[in-house]
């Protein structure tokens, strides 16, 4: 917009004045201007032909753009432009390219997908969707789980156990986890903090020997505590009864090397009261079988904290 | 304020313009503060401290409001009330009205900016009031359009000047907006529920919020514009016919562009097509408040080099004419389809907010406030600092949103190979960290170039102290 281009320099006003010196010219609108605002007015009738546009009664001007897209049922249908259609063929662009992929996975043995470097880098764009719409809410976005909510499913600790088949189990029918309270009726207050502190011995804690003792009666007599955790108090993942010897605790607040009375307190609670939060839903529902399956490879092999046996 | 008596033999209400005037300036810094914590705030949580009344959520609308209504709202009543005086040869129609909108506007922004943060809100962007705000807004509203048109009515000159058709634009479709978007069936005193629902009700607000930038941010302040660029530059306005051409185009335009704000969601696709189009339509009708401006400054430049004041108004028309151009661009469907959600569309309003609103109304008030007080300016190179603040501090914010939100809106779309989405959510998060960072600083060194228009301003109306009711006199422009 150089100067002077296009005003002369003694351009006539309108011969009004306001407030003193307000004066207007009677410069002609610019042209590049005025063929600037036609060409947007061309601009939008060639969108209007073309696209869905006015109001008609109770319909409206379609356009003679069209999409060519496959419904659900894949049948082949042809309409006029529209925001839903563009988003089922985009919807079905994208399921044909992962099919081939999807059959491949389905068709591998577990064992199998994580030695074919392509299935496995499939597998590991795949699933971290799949993971972060449906997992990640819970386990957190790395599988790293939250403490009182969610299990890490990046370690070797599974409550459920971690070999391809129970971790395909655990999603596709949900799990619930349920330990009966022992306050009340059938331990005394006593008799809680004498197996409260023979638990906490189990994973390598120091505690007091007199009471570890009379712990290890009650575990293995009266509290019956053995029947779903085990003799040796290493559980058992058929019913997720949570091994007791590792340092790792999911619904009690026991801190390695913490205050031994905070650690006793935290363990008591947990045998008063029992535990009935563990909630994880069923996924049979929502995910195809061969997303499960999908996802089963991706927490076992690319999350990584899966097991062998 | 300004304990000025107001004689009735005073040719002009000048004592109107002063208050409101002193308010946009008061405003324009409180908002602006609490827009660059809300920006620290996203950059830095921990800002939040725990405490909920203080959260994004809750003063993002106190920011919106402080500066839209409370600095944009008074700078607009100060100058339209200055310019239909001037321009109309008359005094206002009414001063106790004239302070009745001055007394209730602010009242209006202290009671949403209080609903905002104690959770009283419709959810509605820019319409957060509820019905009792809403009903006084309207008054308020209703009594500056009489006060307006009864002072053109009765005016000395036989025309009516162009900066006065933009305001009377701005008044008409602002009550019209406000009335049909706030329609609601009230249950409580601090509780309604809108009279439309589901995409209805979303088209109505983005018909509304739209509008608001329309003939609120755009139509009022080209007013500004048609009477301060020539004032100042002391040259005719370039071309009558290009006003007259571009204002009606600009006003039929404007009104059909909302939808825009709603593309790929669940309205009917003609909506987004018209909206589109018109949106595309309405670039030139902007475009020609920018040439009319700037080329109003043919055989005057020179004048840039000498006068600060000058410099904000031209400088404003460039991010006018650069936002402008935006807009439209932002408002086809593939474009849209990128930007949208993103911070793309912050960078966009603030180079409007930030880049024209702001800077054509610092203009304004610097040419205003000498002749308010009857002085000089307490100091021609603070405003000269204030100008290079504003101008670094608008270009840093929004480039800093450009590089954000295309970023963002570029991981969103992000596949991989096999057609997988690339990155997760939290991963855009971390990667725009330092931009908000570099967004905060720019707001930073806008802020600060405000806080120096105020005490500049404020050394100014001191050392006017006593200044005489009357006229002031006419002054050299």
């Amino acid at each position: 917009m150089s100067q002077g281009n296009t005003q002369s320099h003694n351009a006539k006003t309108t011969g009004h004045v306001w407030d003193g010196d307000l004066e207007e010219c009677t410069n002609p609108l610019p042209n590049w201007w005025l063929w600037a605002f036609y060409f947007t007015i061309i601009f939008s009738i060639t969108y209007w032909v073309m696209y869905p546009a006015w109001p008609v009664g109770k319909g409206f001007t379609t356009g003679t753009t069209t999409i060519t897209y496959k419904n659900d049922k894949g049948v082949e249908k042809t309409t006029h432009w529209n925001t839903r259609a563009l988003l089922m063929k985009d919807l079905q662009d994208a399921r044909e390219k992962q099919k081939p992929y999807f059959d491949k996975v389905a068709a591998t043995p577990y064992e199998q997908i994580a030695k074919d470097p392509q299935l496995n880098n499939f597998v590991a764009s795949a699933g971290k969707v799949l993971f972060s719409d449906n997992c990640a809410a819970c386990h957190m976005s790395g599988g790293q789980g939250k403490f009182a909510f969610a299990p890490n499913l990046v370690d070797d600790d599974w409550i459920y156990g971690g070999t391809y088949d129970k971790i395909q189990a655990t999603i596709t029918g949900g799990r619930h986890g349920i330990m009966p309270a022992k306050g009340g009726a059938d331990l005394n207050d006593g008799e809680i903090e004498s197996l409260a502190n023979y638990v906490l011995s189990l994973s390598g804690n120091t505690m007091d020997a007199a009471k570890v003792q009379a712990g290890n009666d009650l575990f293995h007599g009266k509290g019956a505590c053995f029947s779903c955790h085990g003799a040796d108090g290493k559980g058992n993942q058929d019913i997720g009864a949570a091994n007791l010897t590792d340092k790792i605790w999911l619904w009690t607040d026991v801190k390695a090397g913490g205050p031994a009375d905070k650690n006793v307190a935290a363990v008591k609670a947990t045998i008063t009261s029992g535990l009935n939060k563990g909630v994880m839903p069923n996924w049979s529902d929502r995910l195809s079988a061969d997303q499960i399956k999908l996802l089963t490879v991706y927490v076992h092999d690319v999350l990584g904290g899966g097991s062998k046996k | 304020m300004a304990s000025v008596a107001i004689g009735s033999s005073e040719q002009y209400n000048y004592d109107i313009v002063r208050k409101f005037t002193i308010m946009a300036l008061i405003w324009g810094a409180v908002g602006m503060l609490i827009g660059v914590f809300i920006a620290s705030e996203l950059a830095w949580p921990f800002l939040n401290f725990d405490f909920p009344y203080i959260t994004f959520g809750r003063l993002r609308p106190v920011h919106t409001g402080a500066v839209i209504f409370g600095f944009g709202g008074s700078a607009l009543f100060a100058t339209s009330y200055y310019i239909v005086q001037r321009t109309c040869q008359t005094r206002l129609l009414s001063d106790g009205m004239a302070s009745f909108t001055f007394w209730g506007w602010q009242a209006i922004i202290v009671l949403a900016a209080l609903g905002d943060v104690l959770g009283y809100s419709q959810g509605r962007e820019y319409a957060e009031m509820e019905w009792p705000v809403d009903l006084l807004i309207a008054v308020v509203w209703v009594t500056y359009a009489i006060i307006y048109i009864g002072t053109i009515m009765k005016r000395k000159e036989s025309h009516i000047y162009v900066a006065n058709w933009f305001y009377l634009a701005f008044i008409l479709a602002v009550a019209l907006l406000h009335i049909f978007n706030n329609l609601a069936i009230p249950v409580s005193l601090t509780k309604s529920y809108p009279l439309f629902s589901g995409a209805q009700d979303a088209m109505v607000q983005w018909w509304y919020g739209h509008n608001a930038v329309g003939f609120f941010l755009t139509a009022a302040f080209l007013g500004m514009m048609y009477y301060f660029v020539p004032k100042q530059a002391g040259r005719p306005i370039y071309s009558y016919r290009l006003s007259i051409v571009h204002f009606w185009a600009l006003i039929f335009m404007y009104m059909w562009a909302g939808t825009h704000h709603l593309h790929w969601t669940a309205i009917p696709d003609w909506t987004s097509t018209l909206a589109a189009t018109f949106s595309i339509m309405l670039l030139m009708p902007s475009w020609g408040g920018m040439i009319n401006g700037i080329m109003t400054m043919s055989g005057a430049w020179d004048k840039l080099r000498t006068d600060p004041v000058l410099r904000f108004l031209i400088v404003s028309l460039s991010f006018y004419g650069m936002s402008t151009f935006e807009g439209p661009m932002m408002s086809l469907k593939d474009v849209n389809a990128l930007s949208h959600y993103t911070d793309w569309t912050i960078g966009h309003v603030h180079s409007g907010a930030l880049g024209w609103v702001a800077m054509i109304s610092f203009g304004a008030i610097y040419h205003m406030v000498p002749r308010l007080w009857d002085t000089k300016m307490y100091s021609l190179k603070l405003i000269n600092v204030h100008f290079w603040l504003a101008t670094i501090g608008t270009l840093l914010y929004i480039t800093a949103m450009w590089i954000s939100g295309i970023m963002q809106g570029l991981m969103w779309r992000a596949y991989d190979d096999f057609g997988n989405l690339q990155y997760s959510f939290a991963e855009t998060v971390a990667a725009m960290h330092p931009y908000y960072a570099m967004r905060a600083l720019g707001g930073l060194v806008f802020l600060s170039g405000m806080i120096l228009m105020l005490y500049n301003c404020f050394m100014t109306m001191s050392q006017a102290k006593g200044v005489a009711s009357g006229d002031m006199a006419p002054q050299a422009a």
